[in-house]
């Protein structure tokens, strides 16, 4: 007697399992019930499982009977005439889906050919064990499974368009590649109708050697001169957005030019680009530090500085400005409101980024890599026939991860270029690789894909053949120009006395626990007590109860709380922090006495 | 430490102090200069064992159904040795025999048959508990009794020292506890019975035996017990080892102790392909064993009794040592990396580690730098 759960719950018994899950199978399949339940017998706890719930994922396949799929070469030709559609197939039963616990008794071939009698299920195609993302990538059958991830990784991180009506939308972190080309190389994926309008990517001449030394390891050298053509060029939308909060008592934010009595004031060259309204014109150059939009925001702490200040209240000034190192052109304002009825501002700022050294690229197969140099056309390798290539990648980076898709890919995106069509790069399906070489030599190459180069810097043949060939390259979302941080001085945090911390409050870099160890280790005593200098204060110390002590430092007097006016003070260098901990050990009744030594 | 001086120091301190120059004044000068005053050499130390350990994680090797005996390798066994952990998770011991029973397999794994334990729980197949009878009944699997040598008399005799009664009926050995007033007691008392100990080492739950290259047999052990295993006349009592740092320092000695830690640390280290200096480990291992215990690096052991208050704290649950520190009125000498780097000093370590030793007032510098002292 096995168990019978239907959505989880115990609903039931049955004396014959197996005959239960046959009869609701076929139930199914003549639609008496719906599509979507599955039923799976587990052995383990002799109990049958009914689910119909939401939230399973469900997988069509083709229904296999004696060896023979259901869906027959007929089918195919009525569904593609039109007299026959997906609906009908599974209301005959002959595809129908399953979720992960029916998959468990389902035996599914790959192929039509590898059909026996023993199978219950066929793929509609082999792509189909593939997940979108990963179907469109070309030749990865041929890859290392790990490889394939990394390529799917890679390829989600590409700059695109991720939406056709970016213009009117105010994402954060929002790319926009100028110009992208669907791949020479597709796979069958590619033909989808809403991939047509999102294709990213662009097809390119790489060639696999080693030059100069700048493509060590995974860098990449791009030729300068594409890059001036216009080669990758792509668009960052920053939205800067501002609301005018209502405060409690009937005062409000607004945004406007702000006036120059207004509290914290900047300089009359920062409101420069804001228009009447207070907000920067559309179009104008902005830098770093320029005001977009003018807000002034009611005085704070109304009840408390009252009683101090005489006089009208200031208004504060509460403005918006670029980012430090994030110039650009304003593209578009929107004014609306928010659902309290406050005035909301959105404003967003395009940059261009062109390539520079440490952009990130990859190509659809796991082998992404930076930007080590922009090489001058008239410097970069060419071959007899004179194609310079835009890409030059590293050799080194082919044996140790075996990502073949890379190779097949040169080469099949030099048969594409060369015959002047797209070519079918769909794993287990796609063209093969004999007969891609065998068109590459009727082109009049080389069948492997090598060719003559010559060194582009003094004019030498080459002594090796370069595998050299077209293959998409896709710029990742990685900009060097939204991350490279530096500082000498800058800012500090009100507490510590320590430097901040972050790029957008342009932190310093923090020397940590390993990094001072190596200090310690080399012997660098004084190096490292000026690394950690930056906190440091001189704080005065009564010599006689090792306490901190009144002082005026202009004086240079001071008097001790505990022993009065003629206990001796000295003043000694320390870290902020360190005065903190000696504030804190106080605080919970501990007592730390200082007891001064001289150093000379 | 054994160490030879390079030929050319020799000729040259031959020239020129000439032919019978005392040779102790060179050994001394060599040893002198070999480290750099004020180098920091715990922290080389921990830097290059440190560097090691994070390839370990990535090397460990999964040795399951390798080998017969799965001991403990790789970063766990690291993290074991330097903690001086008291309870391994693989402990074992290499048995060496005496020459003349090394040769033949028969005498060899004669003693390793005896050196096996075997409970009473080995040769009992079930059991039940009986709060009205107040009583544990034990049904005894006879064959594995016959084939061990032991006949139920043995298991009773085993039993009498205890204050319970025992019966036999057949298969069954019923031990009656007339104390008992809860299935609790009961139960623990059934778990006392079947540790009890039939014949065999405390301790050592199997013995294999192995042979080496020169045909000597030895026995490889899980579990160890060192103590009663050196007191068998056929080991050779030299040789024979354990992995149990504790055990070892206790039976044989510290001095064994660091040797093993030694050997154990660099063993580990090697198994995987990574060469680490050994003077490295010989200075962890001397730190650890420095007191004559064994004691591990960690809050209960070698940072947990640093001088400096300061440098405690900053370690591990800095409240306890601060007030600890200020009830009992405790002063940090301000003479470590740690503490002098949190008020923002120069450490005493490489460059900082040089002072002036004539003093321009004509007077020695007995001054500290800048102490502490803490009351509450």
């Amino acid at each position: 007697m096995s168990f019978v759960f239907v959505n989880g719950v115990l609903s039931g018994v049955t004396d014959d399992p197996n005959k239960l899950v046959k009869e609701i199978i076929e139930d199914r399949r003549a639609g008496n019930i719906p599509k979507e339940v599955n039923i799976r017998y587990r052995k383990d706890t002799d109990s049958v499982m009914i689910n119909s719930d939401g939230g399973r994922l469900l997988r069509a396949l083709i229904v296999v009977k004696n060896g023979k799929p259901m869906v027959t070469k007929e089918d195919v030709q009525l569904i593609k005439e039109g007299h026959l559609t997906w609906q009908d197939l599974i209301d005959k039963g002959k595809i129908e889906y399953l979720d992960a616990d029916e998959e468990e008794l389902a035996y599914t071939a790959l192929k039509e050919e590898d059909l026996t009698t023993e199978h219950t299920h066929l793929e509609i195609t082999p792509l189909s064990v593939f997940g979108t993302q990963a179907a469109l990538l070309p030749f990865i059958n041929h890859s290392n499974a790990h490889r394939n991830v990394t390529a799917v990784k890679s390829v989600q991180q590409g700059v695109g368009i991720y939406t056709t009506n970016y213009l009117i939308r105010h994402d954060n972190d929002s790319m926009i590649a100028v110009d992208q080309q669907t791949p020479i190389v597709k796979t069958r994926m590619y033909d989808n109708e809403e991939f047509r309008s999102h294709v990213f990517g662009q097809n390119i001449v790489v060639a696999v050697l080693s030059y100069l030394g700048y493509n060590m390891d995974d860098a990449i050298i791009i030729n300068k001169s594409s890059v001036e053509r216009g080669l990758f060029r792509a668009m960052f939308f920053r939205p800067y957005k501002v609301e005018e909060t209502k405060y409690v008592g009937g005062q409000s934010d607004l945004i406007t030019i702000p006036d120059k009595d207004v509290a914290g004031y900047r300089s009359e060259d920062s409101y420069k680009y804001l228009d009447e309204d207070g907000i920067a014109q559309v179009n104008s150059h902005v830098n770093s530090g320029d005001v977009l939009i003018g807000r002034i925001s009611p005085p704070r702490f109304v009840s408390s500085i009252d009683k101090f200040r005489l006089g009208v209240q200031k208004q504060v000034e509460s403005s918006i400005e670029c980012r430090t190192g994030e110039g650009g052109i304003v593209e578009n304002v929107f004014v609306t409101s928010t659902a309290e009825g406050n005035k909301y501002v959105s404003l967003k700022i395009r940059q261009d980024r062109t390539v520079e050294i440490g952009d990130k690229f990859g190509p659809r197969s796991g082998q992404k890599g930076v930007v080590g140099m922009l090489l001058n056309q008239e410097d970069m390798p060419f071959t007899y026939s004179g194609i310079v290539p835009d890409l030059i990648f590293s050799p080194y980076s082919i044996p140790t991860r075996m990502s073949m898709a890379y190779l097949l890919e040169l080469i099949g995106g030099k048969v594409g270029a060369l015959g002047g069509r797209y070519v079918d790069g769909t794993s287990f399906t796609g063209e093969k690789e004999e007969d891609l070489r065998k068109e590459l030599m009727e082109y009049g190459f080389r069948e492997n894909g090598v060719e003559t180069m010559y060194n582009g810097i003094t004019g030498e043949e080459m002594k090796v053949r370069i595998f050299v060939g077209d293959m998409t390259y896709i710029r990742l979302k990685h900009f060097v120009a939204n991350k490279i941080q530096w500082r000498a001085r800058g800012p500090i945090q009100l507490l510590n006395r320590q430097p901040t911390e972050g790029k957008s409050k342009s932190g310093g870099l923090r020397l940590g626990e390993m990094e001072k160890d190596c200090f310690v280790a080399y012997g660098s005593a004084m190096t490292l007590k000026e690394r950690f200098d930056s906190d440091k204060v001189a704080i005065p110390v009564c010599t006689k109860c090792g306490m901190v002590v009144v002082y005026n430092v202009k004086k240079r007097t001071g008097y001790c709380p505990i022993d009065g006016e003629d206990s001796q003070i000295k003043l000694i260098e320390v870290s902020a922090s360190f005065k903190i901990l000696l504030d804190e050990l106080k605080a919970v009744g501990i007592y730390p006495k200082m007891v001064l030594g001289s150093k000379v | 430490m054994n160490m030879e001086i390079p030929e050319k120091y020799i000729v040259a301190f031959k020239a020129k102090y000439g032919e019978n120059a005392d040779m102790s004044e060179l050994e001394k000068i060599y040893t002198r200069s070999l480290v750099t005053p004020g180098e920091a050499v715990g922290v080389i130390a921990a830097q290059s064992i440190g560097e090691a350990s994070t390839q370990l994680t990535l090397k460990t090797k999964h040795a399951a159904g390798l080998s017969v005996i799965n001991t403990t390798t790789g970063l766990p066994r690291l993290v074991e040795i330097f903690d001086a952990k008291k309870d391994i998770s693989t402990p074992f011991m290499d048995i060496y025999l005496r020459q003349e029973y090394a040769k033949s397999r028969q005498k060899a794994s004669e003693v390793a048959n005896r050196i096996i334990e075997i409970k009473i729980g080995d040769v009992t197949s079930s059991y039940t508990v009986s709060l009205r009878k107040k009583s544990i009944e034990f049904v005894i699997d006879k064959e594995l009794l016959k084939e061990y040598g032991f006949t139920v008399k043995d298991l009773t005799a085993k039993l009498s020292h205890m204050k319970v009664s025992t019966v036999v009926e057949g298969e069954v050995l019923s031990v009656v506890d007339k104390s008992a007033d809860s299935v609790k007691k009961l139960i623990r008392l059934r778990n006392k019975i079947v540790d009890i100990n039939l014949s065999g080492v405390p301790g050592v739950s199997r013995a294999i035996l192995n042979q080496d290259k020169q045909g000597n047999y030895w026995i490889k052990t899980i579990g160890t017990n060192l103590t009663e295993i050196l007191k068998i006349d056929e080991v050779d009592p030299v040789n024979t080892i354990s992995n149990d740092i504790i055990e070892v320092s206790r039976v044989l000695g510290i001095e064994a102790a660091r040797n093993l830690i030694i050997e154990e640390v660099n063993g580990t280290l090697e198994n995987v392909g990574l060469i680490v200096d050994l003077r490295h480990i010989f200075l962890i291992a001397d730190a650890m064993c420095l007191d004559g215990s064994v004691r591990g690096i960690g809050r209960y052991g070698l940072s947990g009794e640093a001088d400096s208050v300061l440098a405690r704290a900053s370690f591990e649950v800095p409240l306890k040592h601060l007030i600890e520190a200020g009830l009992y009125h405790e002063s940090d000498p301000f003479k470590y990396v740690a503490n002098n780097i949190m008020s923002n000093q120069v450490i005493p370590v490489g460059t900082g580690g040089v002072e002036l030793v004539v003093k321009q007032n004509g007077k020695g510098n007995s001054e500290e730098d800048s102490g502490e002292n803490k009351e509450q």
